[in-house]
């Protein structure tokens, strides 16, 4: 159990077309938070989480993991402390549920063992331990992901992102291909495994009823600025307004 | 009026539906129908359909004069009846049993007069010799389904080989795995050089090297099925869903790891399929390889067909036609079931 703080430090990234996705946003998350990103489509949140574990590198600014600045030197051994779990789920659509689960615990597996497939004992118990925690059954370990419903997808997703024991998680809109209901129930999950667990949550969402609901700190981005920072309690009807505020500039 | 308000409208908002056929695409089916008539003439398209629908009026029984029915008619009455048996001179025999014959077989004595020269009396005088033939009543069969075998074999182990060899050569020319700029290319290279070859011509040189038999069919069958297969499976390895590969980056997995957890498993099944259809076409092309000399039933073909036995050419094209078709029955089964 040891909670992450993540603290954002003037990022900004620009990509090659010009595109400006963040500008200069700063704020901190500490350790043990449940922190929403919220904001519309293309607002920079799934760059903002990337920039995290380095699939996205900023072009100014840093982030601080615990104290510890994200280098191209450090980012190799901080990356394998923060989990992902994706809109898309990510997962590989014709291998098993346990061959996904246990992929988790490729980073800290000896390569000549991984590229055998010899996992130790000890993650094969993790990975039905995971995966019965999320809410499979046994009889799903055989299956494909393809054959599983959006909201079980997920569930492996949550399964796989836990099996590395992370101190933090980026989970990119998590349920947004989800129904509401569905939806809800993968939150909870998520809220709890990770108090649970020891990982600080960094949650990209655009349904503001769920923020609301499991956050315990909301950002709110608009075209890659920070406009808000704060407790759902202090997130009023006007912030929304401004998050969703049609742009000008860019409508026209 | 209405129209011309319509269209005056349309332009202010910038919209204009595409054209159903645009000038570009017109011009390009013109100069493919100029491209066609042209290579037409050069490989006599006109003469073929003129002998054809001779050949198809002659068969209707119409009184036409058609030199490809005559040729059919030709063919058809050399190679039938088909060759079943085998005779084999007994004197050819070596340390041949009677008490022991073959299952089946039986000794058949053909006596006949033969005139030859007195050297005593310079007159020719009329003998009669005596030849005896080990008569089996399947026995070409058997030698033919011997040879049959022996085709699919060379098939299955030029397959076996292509894979081996086209594993390593497909993780380098994949953009997304290979080490750097060099091996990229020399893998490409590699992959296009083995393809560039047809088996006829390498199963010639090969002829020349390993001498008559499998080993030039099966190298020559695996040497072009592991360019053909480089090429397809590194092409499923970069088209292979990056999502889960960028997962299993992210937490810090290296290449290594991604390629055996994440794009394996994607691309496998896919892979499996072009590897049944390489070995589908293996079987067929090991029929005709062997024709030069590299092994299996197409050398015996040839070997029947320079000696003008061509009964025995009809059993052969017969066998072939009943394996290609059982195979292709086996193959669709399989793939309909477990792909």
């Amino acid at each position: 159990m040891s909670f992450d703080a993540v603290v954002f430090a003037g990022i900004g990234k620009t990509f090659a077309d010009g595109t400006q996705a963040l500008n200069d946003v700063s704020f901190t998350v500490a350790a043990g938070e449940f922190c929403v990103i919220l904001g519309p489509s293309g607002s920079g949140k799934s760059t903002l989480l990337r920039t995290v574990n380095g699939l996205a590198v900023p072009d100014a600014g840093c982030i601080v993991l615990s104290g510890e600045a994200l280098t191209p030197i450090t980012l190799p051994r901080l990356r394998r402390r923060v989990a992902m779990i994706y809109q898309q789920f990510a997962l590989v659509n014709r291998a098993s549920v346990a061959h996904n689960v246990i992929a988790g615990a490729l980073p800290a597996t000896p390569t000549l063992r991984a590229v055998l497939g010899l996992f130790g004992a000890k993650d094969k118990q993790k990975a039905c331990d995971l995966l019965a925690a999320v809410g499979l059954a046994p009889e799903h370990l055989t299956r494909r992901v393809s054959e599983l419903s959006g909201g079980q997808q997920q569930r492996v997703g949550i399964a796989r992102a836990f099996m590395a024991d992370p101190t933090a998680i980026l989970a990119d809109e998590p349920v947004a291909s989800l129904d509401p209901r569905t939806s809800r129930d993968i939150m909870t999950l998520l809220r709890r495994e990770a108090r649970e667990r020891g990982a600080t949550v960094l949650c990209s969402l655009h349904q503001l009823d769920l923020a609301m609901e499991f956050a315990d700190r909301i950002v709110a981005l608009r075209n890659g600025e920070a406009i808000f920072n704060g407790p759902p309690s202090a997130f009023t009807a006007s912030v929304e307004t401004r998050i969703y505020a049609v742009d000008k500039a860019r409508a026209s | 009026m209405t129209g011309a308000s319509l269209a005056e409208r349309r332009a202010v908002a910038g919209w204009a539906f595409p054209r159903w056929l645009e000038t570009r695409t017109l011009v390009v089916i013109l100069l493919a129908v100029g491209l066609l008539i042209q290579t037409g003439r050069h490989v006599e398209v006109d003469r073929m359909v003129r002998l054809t629908g001779d050949a198809l009026m002659a068969a209707a029984g119409l009184d036409v004069d058609s030199q490809v029915a005559r040729g059919v008619e030709k063919i058809a009455g050399s190679l039938f009846p088909l060759q079943v048996a085998k005779r084999t001179d007994i004197s050819r025999i070596e340390g041949f049993d009677r008490t022991e014959l073959p299952l089946l077989a039986h000794i058949e004595t053909v006596a006949h007069q033969v005139e030859r020269m007195n050297p005593e009396t310079l007159t020719m005088e009329a003998h009669t010799e005596t030849v005896e033939f080990l008569v089996e009543p399947v026995g070409y069969l058997i030698h033919v389904a011997a040879k049959l075998v022996e085709t699919l074999e060379i098939a299955l182990w030029g397959t076996v080989i292509a894979i081996v060899m086209s594993a390593p050569l497909a993780f380098f020319s994949a953009s997304n795995l290979t080490l750097n700029r060099y091996t990229y290319m020399i893998a490409r290279a590699l992959v296009s050089g083995l393809r560039a070859v047809p088996e006829l011509v390498s199963a010639l040189f090969l002829v020349m090297a390993y001498g008559f038999g499998p080993i030039a069919g099966v190298l020559a069958l695996a040497i072009y099925s592991a360019g053909f297969l480089g090429k397809f499976f590194a092409e499923d390895i970069e088209n292979s869903d990056v999502k889960p590969q960028e997962a299993l980056r992210a937490i810090g997995a290296n290449k290594l790891k991604v390629l055996c957890h994440a794009i394996l498993p994607d691309v496998m099944p896919q892979y499996i399929a072009y590897a049944l259809y390489v070995l589908d076409r293996n079987v067929r092309t090991a029929t005709v390889i062997g024709i030069v000399g590299a092994g299996g039933i197409g050398q015996e073909l040839k070997g029947r067909f320079d000696m003008f036995n061509y009964s025995h050419v009809g059993t052969i094209l017969v066998a072939i036609f009943v394996m290609v078709f059982v195979i292709d029955q086996l193959a669709a089964r399989l793939r309909r079931r477990y792909l």
